[in-house]
């Protein structure tokens, strides 16, 4: 056993130029694709966008909830295996070399998806599929899927209303699982989906305002159906020009799809979020900068667990004693006398 | 105790981290000696093997093997080198005595292929024995799979006991077990999730498993893009104890990490059979993983200038004989470790005779499976085992019958040229419905030269509206039926020469092969109840 006595120098480094104020500790991301089927290949394309955005500023893969309903980068309807592409030019392969999917499949559900929220998972759950936030996390969650006035599909086979999202949150306010939401949305009426929320701390957009559809980009005639949707398309090329030392603030990114590109009109609700979003950076949802506490405060690394489990004293007993290989073949099976006659 | 409070942004950032990072050199340079030292008692390997098969197909087989000269058990992954922890902590915390998963796309055709290395069903196949004295082994199970569903981001999380087993005949232990473990089959447990689909982001934490990640060495082959875009691809996981020595007092572990892939090379790129590493990776390789104790390229020349003629280039320095069951097989050698590369390693086969008719000598054993019936009510599975060999064959044939399709004991038939075969066992858990599924297994001597089809009957049944997945338009997927055999003969079989496991493995390896026949998956539509053959 033995102490190590860290004592971290801080080096004089950059406390003149923070401009906004802001204390959240960690930042985490909650995207999901909500369809399923090859032609809302799109759908995926729009939620790998963002992966490959909050991924290329700096969140880290355990702290990105990625639920993808279908799997459509290896889908034999695609030609080209095991990429997802933003436009039928492929100039972004946004699925990558190095996706890590936490969700997929059947498992892309309401029920999983508020359990995920609201932190109420079955034992075992393993860390990769739990949103461990806490008071001090920048949440950023981001949905698309097919939706309508005040509710999004899931798998084409159940909803999750507006009224149970906004509850969803307010649950995670109450048990301090966030700090700030953004809460972005790409679907049709997708305004509806925010409409109901009564939580502090949660800036929401949408693509496209109630009765409003929300419209497809383009479509690629190699896959066949269209690739991705407009919204999404534009963010994603504003999002390409962010680095993680950028100074572009939520407001110009709230600004991101005006009606003439978008077709529909994006929806924006500031009146939960009590900063001024132009004075917001863009980096305290979709990167990974944050405050940093240092202490001189000694740290007791100890060398060893004395406790052992009753269970490891047991199997290392048994280890003691002579092993085997044992036959992979039942043959003894066959050594009796009654067998087949030829 | 003072505490500073200080916030660091972008800029300062990285300074810190670097004063942070030599600070950290230091102490452990200065602390090294009052340290305990890591177990150096490890290894790795890592080996490709390449088998030109007939009718233009091309097998790549990757083995990745890391042994562990430790106990198998929590304490040990505690401080790992080169044995993954993430892995080893998982698996000591269930303890668990010897895990197989593969995770697969398509179908391994055994008549035109012969013998992969590893065996694997499409979808997700997982496997586990535990230790004696595993206090309850259905929750370490569900735990077990949990854990791993999160750590190679695949669905294991729905491995339920509906849909597990255990087989008492099937799926015995690979690794060094202390005695009278085997014949406890309640500590093995088995699932298939025959609908799982496999892409990269499988493919993504596998890699990270790796010694050298896949930044260096064989696994920089390993591209998503032209794995892919294979007829047959297999990710699997195998972890046993295996012997020290002779005298098999003490165990180590072993991690063996494996990629199956087949080529199709006229769809791969050009019109000829010609491949490449180029061709089948998409690019060539810059050299060993410096961590591996060996690397080496295997081809496997066994048929060039029989069935086919190629030239190799670069020419291989070595070219093995490796016997085996009375089959020999000439395998070209590379040592990566020996090779002084200038530029990238690209090893190419050019076919140089002329095209011949395919021959296609098939295996001693092989199956193919469809379903029988008609109309809403109820239906049955068949499947045909056929033996090429001269002499009767012994077999367990194991069926793993989800309990939405319950299955007749009594409408079990085995039939040869008309008569009835006597099993020698059977072993039938009958399945409950959302508890358990059916369990058959049975031992059969199968004729020589014959085919053999064995059938059983089933009923559909309803299920709840809720019961349906989103998509049941695409029907139901029934797991792959798993035959065992000990084969006299080694022909078709295929093997990496040296496979780092230790002698003693190996001999039970050679005369003891299990094959695993996942036939045309099976689905039956909800709408319209029939079932189509989907393959």
């Amino acid at each position: 056993m033995y102490f190590l006595q860290i004592a971290l120098m801080v080096a004089a480094c950059c406390l003149s130029n923070v401009k906004t104020q802001t204390t959240h500790t960690n930042n985490w991301a909650v995207l999901v694709d909500t369809s399923r089927f090859w032609f809302n290949y799109r759908h995926v394309a729009n939620v790998l966008s963002i992966y490959r955005s909050v991924k290329r500023l700096g969140i880290p893969d355990s702290q990105i909830i990625l639920m993808v309903a279908d799997d459509m980068a290896c889908n034999p309807r695609n030609p080209r295996p095991a990429t997802v592409f933003n436009n039928a030019n492929q100039h972004i392969n946004v699925y990558g070399d190095d996706v890590e999917v936490d969700y997929r499949g059947y498992e892309v559900t309401v029920e999983n998806f508020v359990r995920l929220l609201t932190g109420r998972l079955p034992p075992g759950t393993p860390r990769s599929k739990q949103l461990l936030t806490d008071e001090g996390s920048n949440v950023l969650v981001y949905l698309t899927g097919h939706g309508g006035d005040g509710f999004l599909k899931f798998q084409d086979s159940e909803e999750i209303t507006s009224q149970e999202l906004a509850d969803a949150l307010e649950q995670m306010w109450e048990k301090r699982r966030y700090h700030e939401i953004f809460f972005m949305i790409d679907t049709c009426q997708a305004a509806s989906m925010y409409e109901k929320f009564y939580s502090p701390n949660i800036l929401a957009v949408a693509s496209s305002l109630v009765g409003e559809d929300s419209l497809s980009h383009h479509v690629d005639p190699a896959i066949g159906v269209y690739i991705i949707d407009r919204y999404t398309y534009f963010a994603l090329d504003f999002l390409e020009k962010v680095e993680p030392d950028s100074k572009q603030s939520m407001g110009e990114f709230l600004k991101v799809c005006p009606k003439q590109v978008c077709i529909s009109t994006v929806g924006v609700r500031k009146d939960l979020f009590p900063r001024d979003p132009y004075k917001t950076p863009i980096t305290d949802f979709f990167g990974a900068l944050r405050p940093m506490e240092f202490t001189w405060a000694g740290l007791n690394l100890t060398e060893k667990n004395a406790k052992e489990s009753a269970l490891d004293r047991r199997i290392e007993k048994t280890t003691k004693s002579k092993m085997q290989y044992v036959q992979q073949f039942p043959t003894e099976l066959f050594d009796d006398a009654k067998s087949f006659k030829l | 105790m003072m505490a500073a409070k200080t916030t660091a942004r972008a800029m300062g950032l990285s300074t810190f981290l670097k004063s942070l990072f030599s600070l950290y050199l230091f102490l452990t340079l200065f602390s090294k000696s009052s340290v305990e030292c890591f177990n150096l008692d490890d290894q790795f390997e890592e080996e490709l093997l390449i088998k030109p098969l007939n009718n233009d197909f091309v097998y790549a087989y990757f083995q990745f093997t890391t042994t562990w000269d430790v106990p198998f058990e929590a304490k040990s992954f505690q401080n790992c080198h080169l044995f993954p922890r993430v892995l080893g902590e998982v698996l000591g915390q269930y303890s668990v005595q010897e895990l197989h998963l593969s995770l697969t796309q398509g179908l391994w055709r055994h008549e035109k292929y012969g013998y992969p290395v590893v065996d694997a069903p499409a979808g997700t196949e997982i496997w586990a024995w535990f230790k004696e004295g595993t206090k309850d082994v259905n929750k370490s199970w569900k735990m077990l799979t949990s854990a791993l569903s999160g750590l190679f981001c695949a669905s294991l999380n729905f491995v339920e006991p509906h849909n597990t087993l255990s087989p008492t005949l099937s799926f015995a232990p690979t690794g060094a077990v202390p005695p009278g473990v085997h014949s406890n089959s309640s500590l093995l447990r088995y699932s298939t999730l025959p609908r799982e689909v496999v892409c990269t982001e499988n493919l993504t934490p596998w890699k990270k498993l790796l010694p050298c990640d896949s930044k260096r060495g064989l696994a920089t082959l390993l591209n998503a893009g032209h794995i892919y875009n294979t007829n047959y691809h297999s990710l699997g996981i195998h972890v046993r104890p295996i012997c020290k020595d002779i005298s098999c007092e003490s165990t180590a572990v072993e991690l063996k990490q494996t990629v199956s892939l087949v080529y199709d090379m006229l769809q791969v790129g050009s019109l000829s059979r010609d491949w490449s590493f180029r061709k089948l990776f998409g690019q060539g390789l810059s050299g060993p993983c410096p961590l591996a104790s060996s690397s080496r390229v295997y081809v496997d020349t066994t048929q060039n200038g029989s069935i086919f003629e190629f030239q190799l280039r670069p020419e291989p320095k070595a070219v093995l004989k490796s016997i085996r069951g009375g089959a020999t097989s000439k395998i070209a050698m590379y040592d990566l470790k020996t090779m002084h590369l200038v530029s990238l390693l690209n090893i190419a086969a050019t076919y140089t005779g002329e095209k011949l008719e395919h021959v296609n000598i098939s295996p001693v054993l092989y199956a193919n499976r469809y379903i029988i019936g008609y109309g809403q009510e109820n239906g049955g599975i068949v499947t045909k085992v056929i033996n090429n060999h001269w002499q009767p064959l012994d077999i367990v044939y194991m069926e793993n019958i989800p309990w939405f399709l319950p299955v007749y004991l009594h409408t079990f038939q085995a039939e040869v040229n008309g008569r009835q075969l006597v099993p020698h066992a059977i072993n039938f858990v009958p399945g409950r419905e959302r508890e358990r599924p059916y369990q058959l297994e049975v031992a059969l001597r199968i004729p020589a030269r014959s085919t053999t089809t064995l059938s059983i009957t089933f009923d559909y049944i309803f299920l709840k509206w809720q019961e349906y997945p989103p998509d049941a338009n695409h029907g139901f997927y029934v797991g792959a039926a798993v035959i065992t055999s000990s084969l006299p003969v080694a022909r078709n079989y295929t093997g990496v020469p040296h496979d780092g496991s230790t002698l003693l493995t190996r001999s039970v390896l050679i005369h003891c092969l299990r094959q695993i026949f996942l036939n045309q998956d099976k689905s039956f539509e909800n709408s319209i109840i029939r079932f189509c053959r989907n393959d």
